[in-house]
Parts: C-alpha cells; sequence; structure tokens
C-alpha cells in the first residue's frame, strides 16, 4: 500500500482554506497522515472554529497531527507559557498592536491544548518542523546557504527536513560534495575527509498551498487546494 | 604579530599564574581568555582579580553565565545525576565564595570578542555551551565559523586544545520549486576556515596534568599548542581543603576527563 503524507501550514485560523485542503485530501488516493506544522492561529482572523475543528475532527476528516510554529510561539510566550519570555519577535518585527490583534484571536480555553503541541515530528528519516532543529523561526528558503541547510539536517540526523516558517514552496536536494579537514592537537595531525550525504530540504507551503510526499518514492508535490492541478506534473523525485 | 589565547581557567590560580608567566616570557602582551575563570577549582576570587588586575581581554564562559544566571541550563550539561551533583555543589561553594564585585565582573562579560576576522568564544557562537569537539561533523564545524562571519574561530570549553582546518569544501544542489521544472543543479564552493580550541588553563583533559593556551600569528596564521607544567599538588591540595568533591583534585592530577563529556557534540543548550 501506498503511503502518502499530506503536509500542511500557515492556515492562521482560516477554517476555509483547511476545510478546501480536506476535501482535496479526500479526493486523492493513498494519504495515510496529515501533518500540520504550526501557525494554526494568526492576527488575521478569529481562530477558534479552526482550532476546534482540528482537536475534534469532522467525520471523515482525514485526522490531524499537529505541532506549533512561530505564531503559537508569540501566543503562547505572551500568555506566560515561555517562562520569563514573551512575544519578543512579534513585537519587535510588527509591533504592540500585531500581539494585541493576535491574543483577540484566540480563545483562552485554547491555550492548554496548543502548549501540549510539540516542537516537530520525526517520522522513519524525517523531521517535520515548522522552521528547523535550530529554532521555530528558522526561515529555511531555497536561497538559504546549502552548509546551513545540511547543519539543520545534521543537528537531528535525518535525511529530510520538512519546513514550512518560509510559505514556500520548495524541494531542495544536497546532491553531492565534500570536505577535507586537518586536525592537529598535542598528539600529532590527522587528516579527514567527509562527503556530503544525500539529504533534502523540503518546503511545504503555506494556507491553500500544501505538498503531497510519497515515503516509498521519496516523490514530494506541490499542491494548491482546490486547483485541478495532477500531482504527478509537479512531481519531483 | 604573537598573540595568546587562554581558556577554561577554573578557579585554578597556580596554573593560571604558570601560563601567564610562560605568555609573559615570550613578550606576548596582547591575551584573550575565552571564559570560565570560575568553577571546580578552589581560587576563583583570586583568578578573577588576577586576570583583572591583567585587564585581560574575557569572554564569558558556560561557569562564569551560570554564576550569574543560576543552574537553568538543559539536562545536557551533566552526563549523569553524580556528575550533575558533583557541578551542583561546586556551583553553590563558588557562589558562595565570590565577591559581589567579582560576580559583577563576570556579569559584565561579553559573549564574544571579536578582532577583524578572528572571532573568540568560550564554547561556539551559538552558545557558550555547545562543544566543538574535534572530530564533529566538519560542515557543522564549518557552519558555526561561517555563520559567525569569521575566518578563524576561537573556543574552549572541551579542554582538549586542537587546531583544525576546514578547506576544500564544496556542495552541490538540484533545486525543484513549485513552479519550475527541476534545475541542472550547482556546486557552492565552500570557504577554508579554521577552529582553534586553546585547551584549559585550570583543568586540563588531553592526557597530561599540564595547563595548556595557544599562540596564534596574525600574520602567517600559525598556531603553536602551548603546554606548561605548574604545582598541581598545590591545587589538589587546596581543592580538598576546601571541602570540594575529592574526584576534582582526582581528575586534575590524571589530566583527563572523569565521565563529564558531552556526546552530542551538535546539541544546543535549550535553556
Amino acid at each position: 500500500m501506498i503511503e502518502r503524507w499530506a503536509l500542511v501550514s500557515g492556515l492562521r485560523g482560516d477554517l476555509e482554506t483547511y476545510d478546501l485542503i480536506q476535501r482535496d485530501l479526500k479526493k486523492t488516493r493513498g494519504v495515510t497522515s496529515l501533518f500540520v506544522l504550526g501557525d494554526l492561529v494568526g492576527p488575521e482572523r478569529n481562530c477558534d472554529a479552526l482550532l476546534d475543528r482540528l482537536k475534534n475532527p469532522h467525520s471523515g476528516d482525514l485526522k490531524p497531527d499537529c505541532i506549533y510554529g512561530w505564531w503559537e510561539e508569540q501566543l503562547l510566550a505572551e500568555r506566560g507559557f515561555r517562562g520569563e519570555r514573551k512575544a519578543d519577535a512579534l513585537r519587535l518585527s510588527q509591533g504592540e498592536d500585531a500581539v494585541s490583534a493576535l491574543l483577540n484571536t484566540v480563545n483562552p480555553s485554547h491555550l492548554k491544548w496548543l502548549a501540549s503541541l510539540q516542537f516537530g515530528f520525526i517520522e522513519l528519516d524525517c523531521a517535520l518542523i515548522h522552521g528547523s532543529s535550530s529554532d521555530v523561526g528558522d526561515n529555511l528558503t531555497s536561497e538559504t546557504s546549502p552548509l546551513i541547510l545540511l547543519d539543520r539536517l545534521t543537528r537531528l540526523n535525518v535525511n529530510r527536513l520538512f519546513t514550512a516558517r518560509s510559505t514556500k514552496q520548495f524541494h531542495l536536494e544536497l546532491t553531492g560534495g565534500g570536505i577535507n579537514s586537518q586536525v592537529k592537537d598535542l598528539n600529532g595531525k590527522r587528516e579527514q575527509q567527509q562527503e556530503v550525504p544525500k539529504r533534502s530540504v523540503i518546503g511545504i507551503g503555506a494556507g491553500l498551498n500544501y505538498t503531497l510526499y510519497d515515503v516509498g518514492s521519496d516523490k514530494t508535490h506541490f499542491l494548491t487546494a482546490g486547483s485541478k492541478t495532477n500531482p504527478k506534473r509537479k512531481g519531483f523525485a | 604579530m604573537n598573540h595568546a589565547i587562554i581558556s577554561c581557567l577554573h578557579a585554578n590560580l597556580p596554573a593560571t599564574e604558570a601560563v601567564l608567566n610562560d605568555i609573559d616570557r615570550q613578550g606576548i602582551d596582547t591575551i584573550t581568555c575565552l571564559g570560565d575563570l570560575v568553577g571546580y577549582g578552589p581560587q576563583p576570587n583570586e583568578v578573577v582579580e588576577l586576570i583583572r588586575k591583567r585587564d585581560i581581554a574575557t569572554c564569558q564562559g558556560c561557569w562564569d553565565e551560570d554564576i550569574i544566571d543560576g543552574l537553568n541550563a538543559c539536562e545536557c550539561s551533566y552526563p549523569s545525576q553524580l556528575a550533575e551533583r558533583r557541578g551542583h555543589l561546586a556551583h553553590q561553594w563558588t557562589d558562595d565564595q565570590l565577591t559581589d564585585e567579582n560576580k559583577s565582573f563576570l556579569a559584565s562579560l561579553p559573549t564574544s570578542l571579536r578582532r577583524d576576522r578572528l572571532l573568540f568564544v568560550h564554547g561556539s557562537p551559538n552558545s557558550q555551551h555547545e562543544y566543538l569537539l574535534p572530530d564533529m561533523d566538519a560542515f557543522a564545524a564549518l557552519e558555526r565559523v561561517e555563520t559567525a562571519g569569521a575566518d578563524i574561530l576561537f573556543c574552549g570549553h572541551t579542554h582538549q586544545p586542537y587546531v583544525r582546518e576546514l578547506r576544500d569544501g564544496s556542495i552541490r544542489v538540484r533545486l525543484q520549486n513549485a513552479d519550475h521544472e527541476c534545475d541542472q543543479g550547482e556546486e557552492l564552493t565552500l570557504p577554508m576556515r579554521k577552529i582553534v580550541n586553546a585547551g584549559s588553563v585550570g583543568e586540563p583533559r588531553h592526557g597530561s596534568t599540564n595547563a595548556t593556551y595557544v599562540i596564534h600569528n596574525d600574520a602567517t596564521d600559525e598556531v603553536e599548542i602551548k603546554e606548561v607544567p605548574y604545582d598541581v599538588g598545590r591545587t589538589c591540595q587546596a581543592i580538598v581543603e576546601a571541602g570540594l568533591p575529592k574526584v576534582f583534585a582526582w581528575r586534575l592530577s590524571h589530566g583527563f576527563e572523569f565521565a563529564e563529556q558531552a556526546e552530542d557534540a551538535s546539541h544546543v543548550c535549550e535553556r
């Protein structure tokens, strides 16, 4: 049986978008898991209905496995769930009004559930994280230095890192290369050679743009909910 | 010009004095200290005051940070509960001994120092608690130096002196975007960078009881690892007399680590 994951992020309270994705998935063969990689909430709209749906899926919904993202981190920090930290990153980047707006979009009854969400999932040899192994706000894109991408993969010792923070859809594969190093200590010198392992970083998109991943064939499909795009045309082996 | 880099003094006054004397004998007047002035050893005030008196440029180590901020590192600090208990005992003893003035000095230390293309940190540019071990993943090691915008990264924390040159690196990539077909791929050539670990003045763990430090020539980029013998017995006796765990004296007299070593070099403390 084909194992196929659906990877979603950046819903930011948009129940309509989530509903469109669920309808897409019902029509797509072989989707066994739905991972929502954070940013369930956002400051633009009331998020309670979406959070209710994620916590209590409708009959026929693919049950979502959620982790927290940058917006949840800001919300939880401001609400006192992160020790002494507050929503400093949001305050710095978008100002006090954005912090207030975010607080107003989520009923406090959801906070405990949001605080229970994990930083990421390790599934097989894949890491599923909102940002990266470095930070929930780590903004990895196809333009990010491959050296940094390799570091983020190495920290978790995984072959594939699925990330959502950038909101972009991309599949960047590290296909080769290497490095030499020489270590000198009080015992003398030794040379080391290391090759680049074949690993990938996949940006899964946000909102209507989501990703399917075929576990058996290691193919990704970048999709847009509600469109009639054939997954095969955008596949990437 | 030669300059000296010292690290991990750990409240060991005889070792600190011996190393500074060795540096003075060579006519080197630029010294940089990579922190951990205190912890484990029996003379925290004396060592801090010596560094202050000599006006040595110093960045903050993990022990210096913990004394100021309290022990709030994640579980990465100690590999066992026994080691953790010993560490906490030493932390409490040091906290009790240090004067407010010396604590203020430790609190004032920066987490990094930069001179042109040279960067000085205690653990890594990410954290005072991160170990850059000599055999860690070469790409991850290069990433630490390159992301910090340095050519040479000077660090300590591991108590094992080494010089690691990372060169001839490249990474080939292939990209697929949502709207484009797969590209033909490209190759990124990585820059040559160097990590220099200064070892430890006050608690060597490289297999010898000698204190270690390094000398770097900023014209040639040559690095020399220096070993300096000192009166280990004097420090060991002071450890025992202070009531600190005797194992601190035992391992000092053997010059190697006793259990407390991070296995995961890539781990970053999530305090």
